[in-house]
């Protein structure tokens, strides 16, 4: 009778293989027994498996004690003694990548052979590397080494219903089984250990378990890792938006301020007037809506406490010129860094584009100045009415240690609509610079504003706010395309804004009934070279029409001023820096980048700081590469339930269309208490661990507990199994599994 | 005739559905299912085979399951299942009541350990719980014994002269998962061995009837008569049985026991299922030294077979019995049988070894060592622990 042990992890199919060798020699008319040693196991656990051939019946039902053959299926099983009771002369048939050969010394004296069957399983799609199923490919080996012909061994496989890769596999294996002979002598047989001692009732340590380290099961290991939200990846100011979110969630304003006040000075303004990509990348737009990030930290400005400013302590000065929110963001890093600033300003007012291109009623001007008031409790001084030209900028220069340029975009982009006796159409900025100072009405006018951008949006809402009969957009191409904020359209449109896409202004004249505004209808093309789809004049007679109107306002972008800067200073790549006699100038915010959000020009602002602190300082403060991104695929949504987004109150529409009042009013508290905490509590706060619990409830071997802080997870890793389901549990993302 | 490989649950399984299978002229078949380790590839087996007439009715526990087969025998159909254990136990109450119904089903009882502790290795505590239930029960040494004795059973369990349901029981994992050569059989042949199921007492519209309503004490007991002349009935139901399946399949499985150089054996050792086979190798093996040693296998447990074991036994004296079971407070079940029997002889030195219980892998050399105990002994003892840790 010939007798096997194969030694294997759960999962690796040893049972199966030993059916598979059976097969083959029943095939051949012989006796045969297969089985394993069952237990309550899973995955990974050590194990064994036996074969028996024989010529007659076979009675003996006992595991095998001393085998002629041993296979292992995995190299890391095998440890001093695994041979001790095999009979003399048998092969050992090993699972191994070719390059170790450190556990052979265990062999003195034997016959080992070798395959890399995990290469080979893996290679051929049987399992994966962690998880390889070798049973197949092993069988291919131990056929070679037993005697069996290739047809024996693929006639066992197919008895089995066995195909395609696996008889692959099986013959490769039986092509590539590598034979070894290790020196020295076989080691005498070892006496069994006898039982131990098992706990009486009485005895002291009754009740727990056996003291087996069940951690040696284990292939692979779980780690806790923190990946990058998706809302925190796009925030172009870079704010740790899941942060504050989280600490909204736990009612705590305070903390929630202070995340957001290391990125941006301004949460307020942001809280209004932000497009909020970290809305359109949030994971849970996929399950039900985004969670309303921009009012949670409009909600974080209004009830966060603001830390005390610190005061100067560098010596190091720096020159800021425009307090747009580029300008006011670097001056507020480099003032919390402990350098004096001073802040050139060619308006009365601080605030820039805030002030002068955002009507009030998306941001109300109180909350503007009150937001600007903390940024200069910091060590900044702000000179207003400082109109800077070329010769300025040498002088600053030479006094400053480093100059900070965020002058926006000053040169409004024009459009020739006809004679020069035509009407003038007006710019958008300085409409809106009108509408604020408060001296211009619209009574009973009909309005058209050209261009499809923010500035067009707050004109057109404008206009209808200072009384005009009707305000349409015209835009070249389609509402898709507006470079304008998605909720500044609906708004517009919900206010009465009428919206012609796909029209392009061709000529502005003259009539006994006010001025003509003559049109042409436009199809969109192939993408132009910002890949967005080119319009082209539609040729059709009737796309050529005229709407009379009384104002034309044009909004179609600007562009910076470059004159202001010293000669021969270009601006390359957005931010970078110049190189000049003097002190280094850098440029930001939309005049470097024409970015046109205020997110981007607080992102170029902190950029900026940084970049001025290396210069004068030496020290790195760019944060190192950030991890992967938490993409919807890591997210177990099953694991969520489904909650609506919590309601945002608005202004009636009637006080919408006639004055200039916020239109947002954010979270008011609702019946269920305030509703800031509940929409932050919808976070699914993807990717970072939030000790949720769940992968410790759901641990089968109870060996994760919390930390003494209790702020984190410990893995009891002598009696972790390696199982995943931890990794599986967590909603988020945060744990995942190593191969040992 | 087709020799293949098979576990024995999948042996099981297979003359189930063939006996099932076997009835489509007739009333057909039913099996009540709920899986529990050891035995879950039988009702796998089961849930998968393409009935002509019957089905498995899969239910939400054991109690269930055996409701079925109380439910569908009392209809006229074959009944069978199968369960292990704690999944057994769960099943008594409705055991018992088809025991007492005398309804013909045939379950296949996979010897598992009745926790707790919990443990899922052969122990026949869980199948010898039923003892009492009026249900025959065999226990079967391989693969090939599991295949024959199922098939075997329906032919039992449905003789008028029995009507009487049965336990076909095999060791859970050592038997159950453990691939090996058999030889099966075709439709053909059971359908030759097995005539159609007919249960004199199932229910009929045109002939309303009640059953286990209230009885008075002498009703109950002249029940339990019938029950136990029913059972003496079985020894020669078996025999007759084994004669047929012969003549049909060209071999005959073991009836109520097996003896081994008996004849003039001083010292006899009883065991059943596979380690009646360990002790057969070892028992042969020192016969070939010359020791005068015997072994017998029982085969069945009930109806206990005193005459055939009296019969076996023969001159000697002295008789060791090996139990993979335990009865707190007693000692070995095999062994409290055997002692009733012997009960007579105030001569005979009979000792218990309760081996390999909870699965134990019962191996030669323990089996040298019970023989090398016995063969030193000159009374016997309280019935003693051979596995037991310190």
């Amino acid at each position: 009778m010939m007798e096997i042990t194969i030694c294997g992890r759960g999962g690796q199919g040893g049972v199966t293989l030993a059916k598979i060798i059976a097969s083959a020699y029943f095939l051949k008319g012989k006796y045969v027994q297969a089985f394993g040693v069952y237990a309550a196991e899973r995955s990974g656990a050590p194990l064994q498996a036996f074969i028996r051939v024989d010529d007659t019946e076979i009675t003996n039902h006992n595991q095998v004690q001393n085998p002629d053959h041993i296979v292992v299926l995995d190299r890391t099983l095998i440890t001093s003694g695994l041979d001790a009771n095999m009979k003399p002369g048998g092969a050992i048939i090993v699972n191994t990548p070719a390059d170790r050969t450190d556990y052979m010394e265990h062999f003195p004296g034997r016959d080992v052979f070798t395959l890399d069957a995990t290469s080979i399983a893996v290679a051929n799609g049987l399992g994966t590397r962690t998880v390889p199923i070798v049973n197949t490919t092993m069988a291919g080996a131990i056929a070679r080494v037993l005697g069996l012909s290739l047809s024996d061994i693929l006639a066992g496989l197919e008895h089995l219903n066995f195909a395609g890769a696996n008889k692959t596999c099986a013959r490769q294996a039986y092509k590539q089984v590598q034979s070894h002979h290790v020196a020295g002598e076989v080691q005498p047989p070892v006496a069994e250990a006898g039982p131990s001692k098992v706990a009486g009732l009485f005895d002291e340590d009754i009740g727990g378990m056996p003291k087996i380290k069940t951690g040696s099961w284990a292939t692979e290991r779980p780690e806790r890792r923190q990946l990058t939200p998706p809302c925190n990846h796009v925030c172009p100011a870079g704010n740790d938006v899941r942060g504050f979110v989280e600490a909204v969630g736990q009612e705590d304003y305070d903390k929630a301020l202070a995340i957001l006040l290391e990125t941006s000075p301004l949460p307020a303004v942001c809280g209004r007037v932000c497009p909020a990509p970290c809305m359109a990348a949030c994971n849970r737009a996929e399950f039900d809506t985004s969670v309303n990030v921009r009012e949670l930290e409009r909600a974080a400005a209004e009830y966060g406490k603001r830390p005390e400013a610190v005061p100067s302590w560098r010596d190091e000065t720096v020159a800021v010129v425009g307090s747009g929110p580029a300008g006011l963001t670097t001056a507020y890093q480099l003032a919390k860094l402990g350098y004096p600033v001073t802040m050139f300003e060619a308006g009365d007012e601080l605030g820039g584009i805030l002030r002068s291109g955002i009507p009030a009623y998306r941001l109300p001007r109180d909350v503007l100045d009150e937001e600007i008031d903390h940024v200069l409790e910091y060590d900044i001084k702000a000179l207003t009415g400082h109109q800077l030209k070329r010769e300025d900028m040498l002088q600053l220069s030479q006094q400053f240690q480093a100059v900070f340029v965020a002058t926006g975009l000053q040169n409004t982009s024009d459009l020739k609509l006809g004679e020069t006796d035509s009407p003038a159409p007006v710019q958008g900025l300085h409409f809106l610079e009108r509408v604020r100072s408060g001296d211009i009405r619209l009574d009973g006018q009909r309005v058209i504003v050209i261009g499809g951008g923010n500035t067009a949006m707050d004109a057109a809402r404008s206009a209808l706010r200072i009384g005009a009969r009707s305000v349409r957009v015209v835009y070249r191409r389609t509402r898709s395309e507006m470079p304008a904020i998605f909720e500044e359209i609906e708004q517009a449109i919900e206010e009465g804004v009428i919206l012609d896409e796909l029209v392009s202004p061709v000529s502005l004249t003259n009539s006994d009934s006010g001025a003509i505004l003559t049109c042409q209808g436009m199809v969109l093309g192939p993408p132009d070279d910002s890949g967005r789809p080119r319009p082209i004049a539609d040729t059709s007679p009737e796309a050529l029409f005229d709407l009379p109107c009384d104002l034309v306002i044009l909004a179609l972008g600007q562009s910076h001023d470059i004159s202001i800067l010293p000669e021969g200073a270009e601006i390359r790549e957005g931010e970078a820096l110049l190189g000049l006699s003097g002190a280094p100038f850098f440029l930001g915010g939309d005049f470097a980048t024409n970015a046109g959000t205020v997110s981007a020009a607080i992102g170029c602002g902190i950029r900026a700081a940084r970049h001025i602190h290396r210069t004068l300082s030496g020290e790195d403060l760019f944060a190192p590469e950030p991890a992967p991104v938490a993409d919807p695929g890591y997210i177990k949504f099953q694991r969520f339930e489904h909650i609506a987004s919590e309601p945002v109150s608005t202004i009636s529409m009637t006080r919408r269309q006639t004055c200039f009042d916020e239109v947002h009013l954010g979270f008011k508290a609702g019946p269920e208490g305030d509703r800031a905490i509940s929409e932050a509590r919808r976070c699914l706060s993807c990717g970072v661990c939030n000790q949720c619990d769940r992968c410790l409830e759901y641990c089968p071997e109870g060996v994760l507990k919390r930390d003494e802080d209790g702020n984190a997870y410990i893995f009891d890793l002598d009696y972790c199994k390696g199982c995943g389901v931890c990794m599986t549990a967590c909603p988020r993302g945060a744990i995942y599994m190593t191969a040992l | 005739m087709t020799r293949t490989l098979a576990t024995g649950n999948n042996a099981a399984a297979h003359a189930l559905a063939m006996a099932g299978e076997a009835n489509r002229q007739a009333r057909g078949c039913c099996a009540g299912a709920y899986p529990i380790t050891p035995q879950t590839e039988i009702i796998e087996y089961l849930s998968g085979y393409p009935f002509s007439k019957g089905r498995v009715v899969l239910v939400e526990s054991e109690h269930s399951a055996m409701g079925v087969c109380i439910g569908a025998a009392l209809a006229g159909a074959r009944t069978f299942t199968a369960s292990s254990s704690n999944g057994l136990a769960y099943m008594t109450e409705n055991i018992f009541a088809a025991g007492f119904y005398r309804l013909p089903t045939v379950m296949l009882a996979v010897n598992r350990t009745l926790g707790p502790p919990w443990n899922i290795w052969v122990d026949q505590g869980d199948s010898l719980m039923m003892r009492d239930a009026a249900w025959l029960q065999l226990y079967c040494d391989s693969h090939q014994d599991v295949f024959d004795t199922t098939l075997l059973a329906f032919r039992i369990a449905e003789d008028p002269r029995v009507m009487l349901p049965v336990i076909v029981a095999m060791d859970g994992f050592v038997t159950s998962h453990n691939q090996m050569v058999v030889d099966f059989a075709s439709q053909d042949q059971v359908d030759e061995f097995l005539p159609p199921c007919v249960i004199p007492h199932h229910l009929r519209h045109d002939h309303p009837s009640t059953f286990g309503g209230m009885t008075f004490p002498n009703e109950t007991e002249h029940h339990r008569y019938q029950i136990q002349q029913s059972m003496d009935a079985a020894f020669e139901v078996i025999e007759e049985a084994r004669e047929e399946f012969g003549n049909v399949f060209g071999r005959r499985p073991a009836g109520a026991l097996e003896a081994f150089e008996t004849e003039d054996a001083e010292t006899i050792f009883i065991a059943c299922n596979t380690m009646a086979q360990t002790l057969h190798n070892v028992v042969t093996e020192r016969r070939a030294k010359g020791e005068k040693i015997g072994m017998i296998r029982t085969k069945l447990f009930r109806p206990f077979p005193r005459k055939a074991l009296i019969e076996a036994i023969g001159p000697a004296k002295r008789i060791a019995v090996l139990d993979r079971n335990h009865s707190p407070g007693s000692g070995g079940i095999f062994w409290q049988e055997i002692a009733a029997t012997l009960g007579q002889c105030s001569d005979m030195l009979l000792q218990d070894y309760l081996v390999g219980l909870g699965g134990g892998d019962v191996t030669p050399s323990i089996i040298n060592e019970i023989i090398d105990d016995m063969n030193e002994r000159t009374t016997a003892s309280d019935p003693e622990f051979r596995d037991r840790p310190s």
